[in-house]
């Protein structure tokens, strides 16, 4: 079953930022409200490259802003909810370690599990290999028991394309990679210790403490058209790879490449032509279109977007190839 | 008529291929990452490994079908599990971080000696996390020892390796309260939303100088906070304007007493040329011996000479164009005690607050600020449009939207110093023996 | 400058700034423009019975209107064909040199003129009221055999119904802008501008 949270989900406000540390509700969001954000975290099983990243991520204002005029999220100053560290209760600290403590045992028996099996499986092509060299009789069977267990070592990634494996060249101090590779005899003995992506427990949901919410997030000039094109069904990203403001995809990104680059305009802000020009040039050659767009409607003095977002209307550009 | 160039962008072969090579430009498949999950048996990672999307493979739009939605819900689960796998700790090689929420502190029970007074902790005031009786190097290139032997930790430093499952942090017992006497075993660790919420903001660590902080280290390199750190840092000795000018001039003009000197001179060296541009055409007639010298007589633009700009204290700038982290490639063996010059010098820029280009005096004192690295070495000398793109002084903007950073190199480079007309210079090889050549299609 | 200048002799002017000069008896520079873009048209996309639409005023605006001129005409070539379009003419075997030719419109702007989405807009909204005399004759396919005849007319069918629901696209024109700046060379680029979200084609 797909995980339902209890609405609203608490964006955590950081230093300006709107970042998730929940996994549930990353991909919640994700699968019901076309919000991918952007992962910004170092992923602790593979964290010397760049190609793939971790919690948390990274919601622009807008996405944000979205999400709470649907009332599906809510912003928690996360400083001040911290704050609450100092006066948790006894039995709840004593119940949270302990919970930590089950969590780590868990993840140290499986990883001990994990060793077992790979230990089985290497011995076992070993010896495959060992047997039809025999069977062979030829005199390089030595070199092939030495290869097999060469390629055999980082098992897992055998069958993977070279970019993948390349991630392994760099140093990976995790325990799952840096403990002994041999058997040290009492594996699973000591649990494992975590750190958890979150501290929602041990502090209270604070959701329900209107004290920790605050404002509505302030978003940019660009808002309704932002707004606009999420409520198409559009996945927006920050522009900065190609000079715009979103990059707009007709679905998840992971699966789709994108449709549009954004830009936006108040509906009397002057725009140089020639940006048209760059804009629609630069998108036909990714195979994108330039979408420019705005609101009619200028901005109103309670800040709310609504009424603008209404307003949008947009244009999509592209080299006419004459 | 579409002119030659727009045919090459819609050629096939030259699409998006070439232009976004990096990997990490788009959203990536995870299911290329199942295999190292934990939590899922390898039998399951197995059978997916043999149908393993590649780079590229994605649709244009959804449709109705079953398999695109299947494949999505696959790729979705993937990343969920790979987000979800945890930061787990072995016994053995565990190293435990404390919080220290105020700054360097003394061990407890440390009484300050006459002796010791005024030499505090010894670390950066910045620091916020030590970890107690650090054994040799713990992490390379990250932490500084106090006369405890303990390791303080600033805090980019303490989160990126929190993050990257490297560091086990403790809230210190005087936060969250010890009832009984307990071991400092029972201390709460700190979660990743804790030390986000406690190190992000602090002491001058915004996100976007995380981002380009992390980006840089997963890459492996060694990065360090530079002067420029701190937004309000003020240069000691403030740069006064009476520096030389970096706009050159080519020749003399006026006639002045050098003038007519070098007149003279000219007029020796060469006795057939008209004196004075001012006056007449600027190649006069006469014998002229060498394109040299014409094209010299011809320079009459004042051009920019970046080893005659001044010399600016990298505090004379204005965030957020200065320069805040130090780089080292990661060949480079670095110790903080006695660092090198850095192999790039980084300003980082977020796109929410600094919407335009930086101006020419903006990016004119980011460069100056920067020592003069000129274009040395064999390949240097013998390449001018590497010469060019190298430039004689470089800063790299680290320009960060929303969590997506762009690296930008901005070199100060000196067309004014290369002479196509001298020899060494002229364009060689293919043009040598008459522009006119038959091109193969 | 201190050099005498020289007596130029008298050249004579190029074909097309006697036409703008010819043309627009107001020397208003958007006239001009008009011209300039209508004659690019003409001359080197080779398109035929162009003609010049002047927009009306609107209603709350007390100055001139944004958009004073579009020009239009019939293309030797498909200029744009939506992506879903081009899927089903494929489908269909239907290559772009059966159809029938097809009036495009096009927005002449220059360089460095102020531009903005008011303006965009207004250039579409008028477009409901242009009004276009066309030459029956002139918009004739090429001949096509019977069995081909009918697909066409499925397709026009399919066509006019796709128009009404945007299926394949929206109301589109085309935006041609001149370069001025800079003492510019006069070329002229062409962009296709549609209303809307209008996904991108892929060759």
């Amino acid at each position: 079953m797909d995980f339902q949270p209890t609405l609203p989900i608490p964006i955590s406000f950081i230093s300006g930022r709107y970042l998730l540390f929940s996994i549930d509700f990353v991909t919640y969001l994700r699968r019901e409200h076309n919000i991918c954000g952007v992962l910004t975290g170092t992923l602790p099983q593979i964290p010397q490259q760049n190609v793939f990243l971790g919690l948390p991520l990274e919601l622009m204002p807008e996405e944000a802003r979205v999400l709470v005029d649907k009332g599906v999220a809510c912003i928690v100053d996360e400083a001040k909810a911290h704050q609450g560290m100092q006066s948790l209760l006894e039995e709840d600290r004593r119940k949270y370690l302990r919970e930590l403590e089950s969590q780590g045992l868990h993840a140290s028996r499986i990883f001990a599990e994990r060793k077992g099996q790979k230990k089985a499986e290497t011995l076992k092509k070993i010896a495959e290999k060992k047997a039809k060299g025999k069977a062979q009789a030829k005199p390089q069977s030595e070199e092939s028991v030495n290869a097999a267990t060469a390629t055999s070592e980082p098992s897992a990634a055998n069958d993977e394309p070279a970019s993948v494996v390349d991630f392994f060249a760099g140093d990976t101090p995790t325990p799952s990679t840096s403990s002994k590779g041999t058997s040290t005899g009492t594996p699973a003995a000591q649990a494992f210790h975590v750190t958890p992506a979150t501290s929602y427990p041990p502090l209270p949901d604070p959701t329900t403490s209107s004290e920790l919410i605050v404002f509505r997030p302030d978003v940019p000039s660009s808002y309704p058209l932002f707004a606009h094109m999420h409520s198409r069904g559009y996945f927006l990203s920050p522009g900065l790879r190609f000079g715009c403001q979103y990059v707009a995809y007709p679905g998840d990104p992971l699966r789709f490449h994108s449709h549009f680059l954004v830009v936006s305009s108040e509906w009397d802000q002057e725009i140089d032509l020639m940006d048209i020009i760059i804009g629609g040039r630069l998108g036909t050659g990714v195979k994108k279109g330039f979408l420019l767009g705005g609101p009619r409607q200028a901005k109103t003095e309670d800040g709310s977007e609504i009424e603008r977002t209404e307003s949008v209307r947009t244009f999509s550009i592209e080299w006419a190839g004459m | 008529m579409a002119d030659a160039d727009e045919d090459v962008i819609r050629a096939p072969g030259a699409d998006t291929s070439q232009i976004d090579t990096d990997l990490s430009d788009e959203t990536q498949d995870f299911r290329l990452l199942s295999h190292l999950n934990l939590y899922v048996p390898p039998t399951l990672t197995d059978t997916t490994s043999t149908s393993l999307p590649k780079r590229g493979e994605k649709d244009f739009e959804p449709n109705p079908t079953e398999f695109q939605a299947d494949v999505l819900s696959a790729s979705r689960q993937a990343m969920h599990n790979a987000l979800a796998h945890p930061r787990i700790h072995n016994t053995k090689n565990r190293v435990i971080g404390i919080y220290a929420p105020d700054g360097p502190i003394f061990p407890d029970g440390y009484v300050e000696t006459p002796k010791d007074v005024g030499k505090g902790v010894g670390v950066a005031p910045d620091c916020c996390i030590y970890i107690p009786s650090a054994k040799g190097s713990v992490f390379q290139g990250i932490g500084q020892a106090d006369r405890w032997n303990r390791l303080w930790l600033l805090p980019e430093e303490a989160l990126y390796m929190i993050e990257r499952g490297s560091l086990d942090i403790r809230w210190p017992t005087s936060m969250t309260g010890t009832t009984e006497e307990e071991e400092g075993d029972l201390s709460i660790p700190m979660s990743l939303q804790a030390a986000y919420a406690c190190m992000l903001g602090r002491a001058g660590l915004t996100m976007e100088r995380y981002t380009v902080y992390t980006g840089l280290k997963r890459l492996g390199y060694s990065v360090f906070r530079a002067s420029g750190w701190d937004d309000s840092a003020k240069p000691e000795t403030p740069t006064t304007g009476d520096e030389p000018d970096a706009y050159t001039e080519p020749r003399q003009r006026g006639p002045g007493l050098s003038g007519i000197l070098s007149c003279i001179a000219n007029w020796m060296d060469d006795p057939f040329s008209t004196a004075s541009p001012a006056a007449g055409p600027l190649v006069g007639c006469g014998i002229h011996r060498s394109y040299g010298d014409v094209y010299r007589r011809m320079s009459l633009i004042p051009w920019y000479d970046p080893t005659l700009a001044p010399q600016r204290d990298p505090l004379d700038t204005i965030a957020p164009f200065r320069v805040v982290f130090h780089v080292y490639k990661p060949s480079t063996s670095v110790k903080r005690s006695a660092l090198p010059s850095p192999d790039f010098r980084i300003a980082v820029v977020n796109t929410r607050e600094q919407t335009t280009i930086p101006t020419l005096p903006q990016l004119s004192a980011l460069l100056q600020g920067t020592p003069i690295d000129p274009p040395t070495g064999e390949k240097m000398e013998r390449l001018m449009y590497m010469r060019l793109r190298h430039g004689y002084r470089n800063v790299v903007l680290a320009v960060v939207d929303q969590g997506v950073s762009s690296f930008l190199r901005i070199g100060d480079a000196a067309f004014g110093k290369e002479k196509m007309y001298d020899s060494k210079n002229a364009p060689r090889g293919q043009k040598k023996h008459g522009n006119y050549k038959p091109r193969k299609r | 400058m201190s050099l005498k200048q020289e007596q130029l002799p008298d050249l004579e002017l190029s074909a097309l700034t006697k036409l703008i000069d010819s043309a627009s008896a107001s020397g208003n520079p958007v006239d001009a423009t008009t011209i300039q873009v209508l004659h690019n048209l003409q001359h080197q996309h080779l398109w035929t019975n162009l003609q010049i639409h002047n927009l009306a005023a609107p209603d709350t605006s007390n100055d001139f209107p944004p958009v004073r001129k579009l020009l239009s005409g019939i293309p030797p070539n498909r200029v744009y064909t939506h992506p879903d379009e081009q899927l089903y003419m494929l489908q269909k075997g239907i290559r772009e040199d059966e159809l029938r030719p097809e009036r495009l419109f096009v927005i002449p702007t220059a360089q460095g003129q102020p531009w903005s989405l008011r303006r965009m807009a207004f250039a579409f909204d008028a477009l409901n009221d242009v009004e276009v005399t066309d030459d029956v004759n002139e918009l004739k396919g090429p001949e096509v055999d019977a069995e081909k005849s009918k697909v066409l007319d499925e397709y026009y069918e399919k066509r006019t119904e796709a128009i009404a629901t945007q299926e394949w696209g929206s109301k589109r024109m085309l935006l041609a802008m001149v370069d001025k700046g800079m003492g510019g060379d006069g070329t002229v680029v062409y962009y296709v501008v549609q209303e809307g979200e209008v996904k991108p084609r892929q060759n």
